[in-house]
């Protein structure tokens, strides 16, 4: 164990000693969308030194020494924001042991922090990475006895060990037919469960003279509650059903403190001047349009066009996101929404800079100045025939290889080798 | 509103006709009895295509199934069946399309759904996909589990889907069979089945099973399954014996009935199974037992053998990019279908999902160009057959659809734009050439569930 142990020592002390240098690169001629003011800039030659955008223009001449990357009119966009995902922390979603998303048999919840299983170096994450997205929101999941799935965090997917941007970025909270299950049975009793902890929080500590103290949450947990009751992060709720939305709504009255992001939202239509007016913002899926359960019977394909036309703020996500294969398909719903009649600045904002806002993350703007956080695209990054060819998170290129691309290079019928599969 | 006219009067007759075996559909020689009586089969379809006028769609860019694409083309559809096809099409038309040069292509054909028997909404009552109280239930039909006001069929047709199979779940190692389905607006399941499509027999390798009986008496491991489809094939070929044999002793077993049609080649087998090892091993039982393995669904790993499946003229259907859910699909890789392709096989996409069964061609737009990227150089065209010609054959229909050839039924979707963007929507879906889906009139389906649901105001 000893000899183990000094050489994963060895390893992290050279992984911290040897960070990849930050290099410089001139893309030319490219498609540029900035997420800031300028918009799409056509024609955009971009170069990065140490890292950061150094200039902005048309027209502009490669320095001599920096490595040339040539766009040739293709699409250099910021970097994809997965807004919901369980990245890291799940290997195999079937496999138990692997699979970190929910603590079943746990008795606490709020406490539980995301960032303790999230583990870099997941499979998932490379094969998400090579697919255009460089940052994810990564959620726990509610199971046993509370509505309360944890605390989630956010990521880049670069698979550093310090890829954490935020520990602690928002609770995640299951309402609809699911929650019940989790509360007593019924939405009242998620509710209830919902109020009484909020209640607790912000009685915290002075409602706790024990351990047990709270209606609802251990101290442990009403704690964990404290800075998204004072709204400094945000109550992340799975909720679909307009009834349920507008009660959503009356908590948003009596706790005016709150910064509540509602995920699926697939009523949302229904409740949209009021949501707008509360300022709740709502997380879709642009695919949404069956009624799935008796939560969102109402389903609707244009969702997202109707939230958009009553000015809600919005982001875009694959509400079916449980699987670890699911981010990669994030383009193709926005593209979807695009599809259907939304505007493709305002899918692709609410992909990259919304959720960025949301939940804290900088560089996700490219402009002069700023760290480069980047993608080079070989097609319109919303087309489902378009991949990544080239990726910065803040000014470090990014793999774009991954397990599936060593499994696609070992079997590829393209190449000519006889050797056993093995050998190969 | 429906006129019935002479000429469904008399596709009534002749669809009585068939039901009851009578040589109608011309040829004799083959005795399409499923069981040992006389009797008529039952659940037997009265699926009877919509009136349809003889329509002329001009100035299309019609990609057939066959491989081929074809500009400024023209495709003409008189008593449901394409009548011509090509750069030169003349007729009367009482409709003509001008397609303004939009794609015109076959109605997609989805292989593996489960809309009907897994249906939204997906409540408690509604799981009749899986008959999960034994790993041995070649007796029970996926029809008899099918919702027709399953509002993901509507949505599926607005996709561009035209035939759709359901299977039942991959519980069991005989799951029971399968059906072939128009995806047409019927009261009844029967009003829905592919005139003389043949069943389906659904099974099921790895994980699904061994993980359901592993604690209820088995199978519990791989070990488990593959003695368990051979310990059934054996059964299944001595009552084949005693089934040709017949007699007063003879008693019919419905279990034993499917397996032992699948035996005489009625019944194509559409296996549930990931691994490549394990499709490997399956093709050697089908080998001792003398059946054919039909397609490998899911088939996450069937790009590590497409050699091995072209030899043994064994299909895939497999998605675009699902993967590492469970460890059999830990494996899977964004190539799939293109590279099973470029090896020779049969490859195809599926759904299982109500959601991408949907967007099925953005599916294979997806696969097809990660699969040239990888450096392959498969045209749009071609790709197509993962959508329709592929899954026509794997489903013993590609004589009826699947692509658009003059004979067979008019199947067709026109497009509103490339269907290969993310962007391309269906705007007029045809079924044996009667408009289903039309965008522009708004005309759709809508299943009684949804009736009763407030609109926006």
């Amino acid at each position: 164990m000893s000899v183990f142990k000094t050489l994963t020592a060895t390893l992290l002390l050279c992984a911290i000693a040897m960070p990849a240098p930050a290099q410089d690169y001139f893309i030319s001629n490219a498609k540029l969308v900035t997420n800031t003011v300028d918009g799409i800039v056509k024609d955009a030659d971009i170069l990065i030194r140490n890292g950061k955008v150094a200039q902005i223009g048309s027209g502009l001449v490669a320095p001599a020494d920096v490595e040339l990357i040539k766009a040739d009119g293709k699409w250099v966009t910021p970097g994809i924001i997965a807004p919901f995902s369980q990245l890291g922390l799940v290997d195999v979603s079937a496999e138990d042991t692997t699979n970190d998303i929910t603590s079943e048999y746990s008795h606490t919840s709020i406490s539980e922090l995301a960032s303790d299983s999230f583990n870099p170096k997941a499979v998932s994450i490379a094969n998400t990475r090579r697919r255009g997205i460089t940052h994810a929101v990564v959620s726990p999941r509610a199971a046993g006895e509370s509505i309360f799935g944890g605390t989630g965090l956010v990521a880049n997917l670069s698979g550093e060990f310090d890829s954490i941007e935020k520990e602690q970025a928002f609770i995640y909270i299951q309402l609809g037919g699911s929650g019940t299950d989790l509360s007593g049975g019924s939405r009242a009793s998620t509710f209830r469960q919902l109020r009484g902890a909020i209640d607790d929080a912000s009685a915290y500590p002075a409602r706790f003279k024990g351990p047990e103290d709270g209606d609802t949450l251990s101290r442990q947990d009403a704690a964990a509650l404290v800075k998204a009751i004072r709204g400094q992060i945000p109550l992340l709720i799975a909720s679909d059903r307009a009834s349920e939305l507008l009660k959503i709504i009356e908590l948003k009255t009596a706790y005016r403190k709150l910064d509540i992001i509602v995920l699926g939202a697939a009523e949302a239509w229904k409740v949209a001047d009021q949501l707008a007016k509360a300022e709740i913002k709502v997380m879709v899926d642009p695919h949404d349009n069956l009624p799935a359960n008796f939560d969102r019977v109402e389903s609707r394909l244009d969702n997202v066009i109707l939230l958009d036309k009553a000015g809600v703020n919005y982001a875009i996500t694959n509400a079916g996101a449980l699987g670890v294969s699911k981010p990669i398909t994030l383009t193709q719903h926005a593209g979807n929404a695009v599809g259907n009649g939304l505007d493709w600045n305002k899918a692709f904002t609410a992909i990259t800079q919304t959720p960025a806002e949301w939940f804290g993350l900088e560089n996700t703007q490219v402009s002069t100045g700023r760290t480069a956080t980047l993608v080079v695209w070989d097609g319109d990054p919303l087309e489902v025939t378009s991949a990544p060819t080239m990726m910065l998170i803040d000014g470090k290129r990014q793999s774009l290889k991954s397990r599936q691309t060593a499994l696609r290079d070992r079997y590829s019928p393209t190449r000519e080798d006889t050797r056993p599969h093995k050998y190969r | 509103m429906i006129i019935w006219s002479m000429k469904n009067l008399r596709l009534t007759l002749s669809a009585a006709a068939s039901i009851a075996f009578l040589g109608a559909c011309g040829d004799n020689s083959d005795t399409k009895t499923t069981s040992d009586s006389d009797v008529a089969a039952p659940f037997a379809s009265t699926y009877l295509p919509q009136p349809s006028e003889t329509t002329l769609i001009t100035n299309a860019r019609i990609i057939d199934g066959t491989g081929q694409e074809i500009e400024n083309a023209s495709l003409l559809i008189t008593d449901g069946k394409i009548s011509a096809i090509g750069n030169n099409v003349t007729g009367d038309a009482t409709l003509t399309i001008d397609a303004n040069g939009r794609y015109v292509t076959p109605g997609i054909i989805d292989i593996h759904s489960h809309l009907g028997n897994y249906p939204t909404p997906s409540v408690r009552a509604h799981a009749d996909g899986n008959e999960v109280t034994s790993p041995i239930t070649s007796e029970v039909w996926a029809e008899h589990g099918v919702w027709p006001q399953d509002p993901g069929f509507d949505e599926a047709l607005q996709g561009g889907v035209t035939t759709l199979h359901i299977l039942p779940g991959s519980a069991n190692l005989f799951g029971g069979r399968g059906v072939t389905l128009r995806n047409v607006a019927s009261r009844s399941v029967q009003g829905m089945k592919f005139p003389d499509a043949p069943y389906t027999l659904k099974m099921a390798c790895g994980e699904n099973p061994k993980r359901v009986y592993g604690q209820k008496g088995g199978p519990g491991s791989r070990m488990g399954n593959v003695a368990g489809y051979r310990k059934n094939w054996i059964k299944a070929q001595d009552y084949q014996k005693k089934r040709a044999k017949g007699g007063d002793d003879f008693k019919r077993d419905l279990q034993l009935e499917t397996l032992a049609d699948v035996l005489d080649g009625k019944i194509l087998v559409q296996m549930h199974c990931y691994r490549a090892d394990e499709m490997v091993q399956i093709l050697d039982i089908a080998k001792e037992f003398d059946y054919k393995v039909t397609t490998f669904h899911h088939a996450v790993e069937a790009y590590k053998i497409g050699d091995i499946l072209k030899d043994n003229d064994t299909c895939a259907a497999m998605w675009a990019d699902w993967h590492g859910f469970k460890m059999e699909a830990y494996d899977g890789i964004l190539e799939n279908v293109p590279f099973v392709h470029a090896a020779g096989a049969c490859a195809m996409i599926h759904s299982d999902d109500q959601n991408n069964i949907q967007r099925l061609n953005q599916e294979v737009a997806k696969t097809w160009a990660n699969g040239n990227r990888a450096g392959l150089n498969i045209s749009k065209a071609e790709a197509w057959k993962w959508l329709s010609t592929n899954p026509a054959t794997a489903l013993g229909i590609l004589d009826e659809t699947g692509t658009l050839e003059v004979g067979k039924r008019a199947d067709v979707v026109l497009w509103s734009a490339d269907p290969f963007t993310t962007y391309a929507r269906p705007e007029k879906v045809f079924i044996d050439g009667a408009l289903h889906f039309d965008k522009e009139s708004g005309l759709k389906p809508k299943s009684d569930f949804r009736l009763g649901y407030g609109e926006i105001k």
